[in-house]
């Protein structure tokens, strides 16, 4: 039963925040992991940068040079290529030492036009962003590094000062400064100032972490228009499919009442009225008309509960998410674990939505998995609702456009939210919604 | 007589032919789509047609197509079709150039049962039967200023009656007058209206409703 098993989860407060001073005083800077995932990039970034620095610039100029002669347009084209990779590669280190997510910034490449590529890549505001972040790396990262490097020095020799003492006899902390050390007591005092050096160390590497990071974001990152452009253009698309979903929401509830519902009482009606003129002359036949009516009426009124149901499920409203998902689960044909970890009640509509997924999800499931077990699982994670559906079954779902997952995916991106499925052949399925809210 | 049931829903299906049979009427055959239709009145040559409007694969107007085109291959075959909704496009379709033998009625009125034998005799006889839910509709639609408005309550009430495919006697009837009281308000009707008189209730009918879906 591994993988289906709810794992708890425990909201628990980082080291940082619980040590004296706070997460930013030095004893904060020591135990947090940010402060140390920055000094590898800190120390390869002068001979990394010297690598793309040369690249852009000397590639750039020897292309240039070239297209004299045609071999420098190609040549150019292929130098643009490699330092957009080398962009690339720059964002995942940023994201390895910094901890800051750059997405690449470039314009689609339509795959049918090969031709039309260079064009793209030439306008692509993008593409020159990076030439100048690539081309100010060296200066930048070798800066960086000298200074880590004297700070990182300095710190180790003023805090070996008492071992020199020690092996040697007399001790030279900073040979610059032309003083020899030879009391215990000053060699002391010497390894206290090595240790305020070291904080200043960890203050320097955080904040070159923290400008270094901003000026990546700065430059190879998307810039505010295209960002707001491209956020427009998903706003738009999502709002296209909320509407699409919420008709094809209506022309379903349409159908079903049409179908369902409105067919069964028309029945009851017309055999009420064949009994109506049956009930003098023939009470018998009459009799069973009217009984048969009667459960044609039930029918129908078990019929608009379970339309109702589909439509808005009164329990959601009432009790909310837990109550309304066990009330789901218990209707399932397998063992269902749910587990509901929010203690505050989110917006109506991301229950609603929360509902509606896990609801179809575990139709699905029903029809197609071939499952033993599943799970259930709803958590809150900083600023969202996390809905987490998994069985055991045979896995290969899909979401095929105008199909039930496509649907949630659509139902989801109403607020902004986003669907994942991961569905193997031969499973486990895993249907994750995260859904924004705010509180 | 003998009747063929175009409906989608076994449900109603079944229970029309009981309705029916309830009347001493036969259903010779009873199918759940448009072709279906068409194949078995070519088949059976029934009196009469009843059919739903909405059917598969479409679920739109499908029943409503196939009653058409029943009529065009075969001028003047009775027709009785039901609609969930009363929509004024498809009776006027159907009622075309021609509103003998055609009924159009709302679904629910197969629960009157003497009300439905009634439509169904009707129309098999070569009458009109239209939907009062679609008189009243087509009635209320008027705009101020039309020459409606000219019209007394008593004369309002025969056109609605008129548009419904009832004969003088019966409106005679419903309203307690004299079958001359209604020949009387029904050419003061026309007059206002600046209708050609009319002598058949179905060349009548035609000429109202006409003139009251005229957009």
């Amino acid at each position: 039963m591994t993988g289906v098993a709810a794992a708890p989860r425990q909201e628990r407060r980082p080291l940082r925040e619980r040590v004296p001073l706070g997460p930013y005083g030095p004893l904060g800077l020591f135990v947090d992991p940010r402060t140390w995932r920055a000094v590898p990039y800190l120390l390869i970034v002068m001979c990394w940068g010297a690598a793309c620095t040369a690249l852009v610039v000397a590639g750039t100029a020897v292309s240039l040079a070239l297209t004299v002669v045609w071999i420098g347009f190609p040549m150019l084209a292929v130098v643009m290529i490699v330092w957009r990779g080398a962009a690339m590669l720059e964002r995942r280190l940023l994201r390895l030492a910094f901890g800051v997510s750059i997405p690449d910034p470039y314009a689609p490449l339509t795959r049918r036009r090969p031709l039309g590529w260079p064009r793209v890549v030439i306008r692509d505001r993008a593409t020159w962003k990076d030439f100048c972040y690539l081309a100010l790396l060296f200066p930048l990262g070798t800066a960086e590094f000298v200074t880590l490097v004297i700070l990182g020095n300095t710190t180790s020799r003023l805090l070996l000062t008492p071992v020199d003492l020690a092996r040697h006899g007399y001790a030279w902390p900073l040979p610059e400064l032309d003083h020899e050390v030879r009391g215990t007591a000053a060699a002391l005092a010497w390894a206290v100032a090595g240790l305020g050096v070291f904080v200043v160390t960890m203050y320097v590497v955080r904040g070159f972490a923290l400008a270094h990071a901003w000026w990546g974001a700065f430059m190879l990152g998307t810039g505010e228009k295209e960002r707001l452009v491209a956020r427009a253009a998903h706003l738009r698309a999502s709002r296209a499919r909320a509407v699409d979903a919420a008709e094809a929401e209506r022309r379903r509830i349409e159908r079903d009442l049409h179908d369902g519902a409105q067919q069964r009482l028309l029945a009851v009606a017309m055999e009420l009225g064949r009994a109506q003129v049956k009930i003098d002359e023939d009470p018998a036949a009459a009799k069973e008309m009217i009984a048969s009516a009667h459960a044609g009426a039930r029918a129908a009124i078990a019929e608009l509960r379970d339309l109702a149901r589909g439509i808005y499920p009164a329990i959601l409203t009432d009790r909310g998410l837990d109550a309304a998902l066990s009330h789901l689960a218990a209707r399932a044909p397998i063992p269902v674990d749910v587990s509901v970890e929010i203690r505050d009640r989110p917006p109506a509509a991301v229950e609603s939505i929360a509902y509606f997924i896990v609801s179809e999800s575990l139709a699905n499931m029903a029809k197609h998995a071939r499952a033993e077990r599943a799970s259930v699982v709803v958590c809150r994670e900083g600023e969202r609702v996390v809905v987490e559906v998994r069985d055991n079954g045979v896995g290969g779902a899909v979401p095929t456009p105008g199909g039930g997952l496509a649907g949630l995916a659509d139902r989801a991106a109403t607020i902004d939210g986003t669907l994942t499925v991961l569905s193997p052949p031969g499973g486990p399925t895993l249907i994750r919604a995260d859904l924004p809210c705010e509180w | 007589m003998r009747v063929v049931i175009a409906e989608d829903s076994v449900l109603l299906r079944e229970g029309v032919a009981r309705l029916l049979a309830d009347g001493g009427i036969e259903t010779v055959a009873a199918v759940g789509d448009g072709p279906g239709l068409v194949a078995a009145v070519e088949e059976h040559e029934p009196d009469l047609a009843v059919v739903d409007v909405r059917m598969p694969p479409s679920h739109t107007d499908e029943g409503l197509r196939a009653a058409l085109a029943v009529r065009a291959s075969r001028p003047g075959f009775p027709i009785l079709v039901f609609s969930q909704y009363v929509e004024e496009r498809y009776a006027l379709d159907l009622i075309g150039e021609g509103a003998a033998a055609v009924g159009y009625l709302l679904k629910e009125r197969v629960a009157d049962v003497s009300d439905f034998l009634d439509a169904v005799r009707r129309v098999a006889g070569g009458e009109t039967v239209i939907d009062p839910e679609l008189v009243t509709q087509l009635l209320g639609r008027r705009r101020r200023g039309e020459p409606l408005d000219a019209l007394t309550p008593r004369e309002r009430e025969v056109l609605g009656l008129m548009a419904e495919g009832r004969s003088n006697l019966a409106i005679a009837s419903r309203l307690s007058v004299t079958a001359g009281a209604v020949e009387k308000h029904i050419s003061g009707i026309f007059l206002k209206l600046g209708l050609e008189p009319a002598p058949e209730d179905h060349r009548r009918v035609l000429a109202v409703l006409a003139y009251l879906g005229r957009a």
